[in-house]
């Protein structure tokens, strides 16, 4: 059974703006479910729809076996956590974190034990009786967060909730996130436009793009395999070489395999990941390999070889990242981890890359 | 949902509105624009033909507009001095400027009548000093009604003209001006192209306020005898209502061009934005004048405290006075017309009116004002803009013609409104609600902007059902900027002369300050009872809206600033 399903929702704001254009999607219980997108693509409104805070123009939303589109927010038993973490500037954080409770009738020792439980959860024992406004963005977002467990939610929505912290902090609170929605069991449906946090701490990735879910995966899927141009550009750098289909390498259930001759004349091997497209001889298509699976090598293997020269490099530590120009005049990133080597501008080099390694997209 | 009821508050507000505003000011249209063969401009040439009416519109239009400038004079200064600069007693001499909010406007011209009089103090004065002859004292006010009624307009409304400019500058993003300085302005240029552009929007709409006060001012005119302004006629001609359009005439032609007075700062204008955020990133650093330059600035501040307090102190020295004629202070004092005035069954009764014609307006205020508040900042309804425009109407219809327009009526389609008894108690708290509306809406609005709904959603999703939400979220945050609007609407309902005056008939039945107005016309000591009664107000409103200024802090012109 699922923990949360939308079914083709749709959603517009006035005439033009149309957020969610027949989205359909499926939560597992206990699965943290993450909503990828660039700002504007809709990730939010469906959050919200699933809420109870926007209602959809059509479609439905299910807890459970539950229809809950026609409940009202209050009583869908969804915390939230918002991007703004909404704390309450009147309340100290013992009285923030209590709310939800107290709203459930809970009163007395057992309101006192679980608020304070909740705070060491996040652990911010002692700091029931601050004010929010003495509290750094870090603790805020602990608060908002303890605010929203505390009350045991069957689902745990969570709206962009480190964008407002510094880049170490939102490695850190990511997992700590990620631990507390384990040791908890929840359910909970992540909102970021962030693709490095979707990949590190995502069960399941949602990737949305203009209303539309684009792919839905497991973070190596959906970086390894993207179906799309979008879900490729979007998850990370990539190359992207235009050709034309000239013959299918293989056609079995694991796979379709074509190879491709390059505009430019390359001959491209790669594997066709959109579900149920399988170009034919001649069709236009587009190959995509990512930086770090180019490496340089002139073992005269033709298949999947590149020749050109270095136009610049970009020196990260860990990796270096070249700028090339084929002979043809295609420009294409390589990256190369702990390099022995370096390679100057002006240089000819050979790259190449693995069959497996290389995806087949429409143009 | 949230817009269904919105569309529901908006239709039955909009019915109330309609109902208690709009439809007695277009009854004085009516009157006025219709004869035997239905629309006719006879009475409104009539009026125009009338030499005395004439005259009584003239002088009321240059009093208007006379007291609008000068109240600038006074106003701008003070605004950008304390907008730049800090100096020495600031917050205290920023609270002190706005004390003649405190009185009305005619209460305190019966204090200036006392000293400037031609037994008053200040030829007591002079003649003490040997600078005028006992025998041929000089009558100031006698002279010159018309600049004293522009001094008590100017000295009762430049604080309202003070918040407006205060309030447009801190909206001002400073960055505006640090830019034009970056660029090389110099602080004059600055001041020209950038600052005073930016802000005409909420200078003009404090002015259009100040003009249509004035304008329309009653009591003032009526305390120096000055009786060829049309408020005054318009209040004398309420004798021969009956049969006489002519009066409704008279009135309309005030109301369009109160109207169109407000309808060109509106216009013209606009509800521009033009380089203010909500909420600007950066405060504009204020300059600390140490030494003679700030004590100068903040002797200024005293020094127009002073003359702005001179008719308070002209009351207060009334209040106390046992005979105060021909001398500068008065020969001896007595508190006995405070005991006076307690006895007396007109003031007790007037005291306990007042109060309840005060609260029933706040309390109908925060009302409407809060549902109103929530459908302009909270829904998506169309026309909501529309409604925002709608509550700021009473600002433009001056007391005057509403109050006639009740009155007119009362003894038509709101009789109801007047029990067996002839009590008015409802017409008068609804003709205070309806003029105190849109600083009630303006403030809930305010409140509302600055609270963010997500503090509201995320109440909802821990389980908070609407109504909880706005009990424990929603309210307590927008809490002080209501309390705030509900306290000023209280002062100002306390304060009104129009209404009060028309349509307050029986002495069982006077608010406070038809009460005083009435015993200032007693024999005895009238004046001094009236003064006693006078300074029970002011402390009473001083204390008033010292809390509104608490309450809101630095936001506080935004309630004026309309």
């Amino acid at each position: 059974m699922d923990a949360i399903r939308v079914d083709r929702l749709r959603k517009s704001y006035g005439k033009d703006a149309v957020a969610l254009k027949n989205v359909t999607l499926s939560v597992g219980e206990g699965e943290l479910f993450f909503l990828l997108g660039a700002s504007g693509c809709g990730k939010t409104t469906l959050l919200r729809t699933i809420a109870g805070l926007d209602k959809p123009d059509s479609g439905s939303v299910y807890f459970g076996d539950r229809n809950v589109t026609d409940v009202p927010t209050h009583k869908r038993e969804a915390a939230m956590m918002f991007q703004s973490y909404a704390l309450w500037p009147h309340m100290t954080v013992g009285e923030n974190v209590a709310f939800g409770l107290e709203e459930r009738g809970v009163d007395g020792d057992e309101l006192v034990d679980r608020t304070l439980e909740a705070l060491k959860g996040v652990r911010l024992e002692g700091y029931e009786d601050r004010k929010i406004d003495q509290l750094s963005g870090g603790q805020q977002q602990r608060v908002a967060l303890a605010r929203a467990l505390v009350v045991r939610p069957k689902c745990l929505l969570l709206d962009e909730p480190l964008s407002n912290l510094d880049a170490q902090l939102r490695v850190e609170m990511r997992e700590e996130i990620r631990r507390i929605v384990k040791e908890n069991g929840l359910t909970a449906v992540y909102v970021t436009h962030d693709q490095e946090e979707a990949l590190s701490v995502a069960d399941k990735i949602a990737v949305i793009n203009k209303g539309r879910v684009a792919q839905v995966g497991t973070p190596e899927e959906i970086y390894r395999e993207p179906q799309s141009r979008y879900v490729a550009s979007f998850m990370g750098e990539v190359n992207f070489l235009s050709g034309k289909v000239a013959w299918v390498v293989k056609e079995t259930d694991e796979g379709y395999v074509v190879r491709v001759i390059t505009n430019a004349g390359e001959i491209m091997e790669g594997k066709v990941t959109e579900l149920g497209w399988k170009p034919q001889v001649g069709e236009s298509v587009v190959a995509a390999l990512r930086p770090e699976v180019v490496r340089f090598d002139e073992s005269g293997d033709v298949i999947n070889q590149i020749q050109g020269e270095i136009i610049q490099h970009v020196y990260q530590g860990a990796t270096i990242q070249y700028l090339m120009k084929s002979e043809d005049g295609i420009y294409l990133q390589v990256a190369v981890m702990n390099p022995g080597k370096l390679r100057k501008a002006g240089d000819k080099v050979t790259v190449i890359a693995k069959q497996q390694d290389v995806v087949i997209l429409r143009p | 949902m949230n817009n269904r009821r919105a569309t529901i508050i908006t239709v039955l507000v909009t019915l109330f509105f309609g109902v208690f505003f709009l439809y007695p000011v277009f009854g004085i249209l009516k009157v006025a624009f219709s004869g035997d063969d239905g629309f006719t401009w006879d009475y409104f040439f009539t009026v125009f033909g009338n030499p005395n009416y004439l005259e009584g519109l003239w002088n009321a239009f240059t009093l208007g507009i006379v007291s609008t400038l000068v109240t600038f004079l006074i106003a701008l200064p003070l605004a950008l001095a304390s907008y730049r600069w800090v100096f020495p007693g600031k917050v205290w001499l920023s609270v002190l400027i706005l004390a003649p909010l405190v009185l009305p406007p005619f209460v305190g011209a019966v204090g200036v009548k006392h000293i400037l009089g031609v037994q008053g103090a200040l030829n007591a004065f002079l003649i003490d000093f040997g600078i005028m002859s006992e025998t041929s004292p000089t009558d100031w006010l006698g002279k010159n009604k018309f600049w004293g009624v522009v001094m008590m307009n100017a000295l009762h409304l430049y604080p309202i003209l003070f918040m407006n400019v205060i309030a447009a500058l801190n909206k001002l993003d400073p960055a505006m001006e640090q830019a034009a300085q970056n660029l090389g302005a110099s602080p004059w240029k600055r001041f020209r192209k950038i600052t005073v552009p930016l802000c005409m929007p909420g200078i003009f709409a404090g002015a259009a306020i100040v003009f249509i006060w004035s304008f329309t001012e009653l009591g003032v005119p009526l305390v120096f005898d000055y009786t060829v302004v049309a408020p005054v006629q318009i209040y004398n001609g309420i004798k021969d209502l009956s049969d006489n359009p002519t009066p409704y005439a008279l009135v309309s032609v005030m109301l369009i061009i109160s109207l169109l007075v407000f309808a060109v700062s509106k216009l013209l204008l606009g509800e521009n934005n033009l380089g203010s955020s909500t909420r600007p990133k950066a405060r504009y650093m204020q300059k600390t004048l140490i030494g003679f330059k700030g004590w100068l600035i903040s002797g200024i501040f005293l020094l127009v405290f002073l003359i702005a307090a001179v008719p308070h102190f002209g009351v207060i020295f009334l209040s106390v006075s046992g005979d105060w004629y021909g001398t500068i202070l008065p020969d001896d004092m007595t508190l006995s017309h405070y005991g006076d005035g307690l006895g007396h069954p007109v003031v007790v009764g007037s005291i306990k009116n007042s109060l309840i014609y005060s609260l029933g307006a706040t309390f109908l205020n925060v009302v409407l004002g809060l549902a109103i508040a929530w459908v302009i900042v909270r829904s998506t309804i169309r026309g909501r803009t529309l409604i925002d425009g709608l509550m700021m109407l009473p600002l433009a219809v001056p007391g005057l013609v509403l109050a006639f327009g009740y009155r007119a009526l009362s003894e038509g389609s709101f009789s109801w409104l007047v029990n067996s008894a002839g009590d008015p108690i409802f017409l008068l708290i609804l003709a205070y609600a309806m003029r105190r509306l849109p600083f009630v809406v303006r403030a809930a609005v305010a409140g509302l902007e600055q609270s963010d709904p997500v503090l509201e959603e995320a109440a909802m999703t821990l389980g908070a059902s609407p109504r909880r939400t706005f009990m424990r979220i929603g309210l307590p945050l927008i809490g002080s900027s209501l309390a705030a609007g509900a306290i000023l609407a209280f002062a100002f309902a306390m304060l009104e002369v129009s209404d009060s005056l028309i349509l307050a008939q029986q002495a069982e039945h006077f608010p406070i300050t038809k009460a005083i107005y009435s015993l200032l016309s007693m024999l005895g000591n009238g004046h001094e009872v009236a003064a006693a009664l006078g300074v029970w107000a002011m402390a009473f409103l001083a204390v008033a809206i010292i809390g509104a200024y608490v309450l809101l802090g630095r936001k506080g012109g935004g309630v004026f600033r309309l």
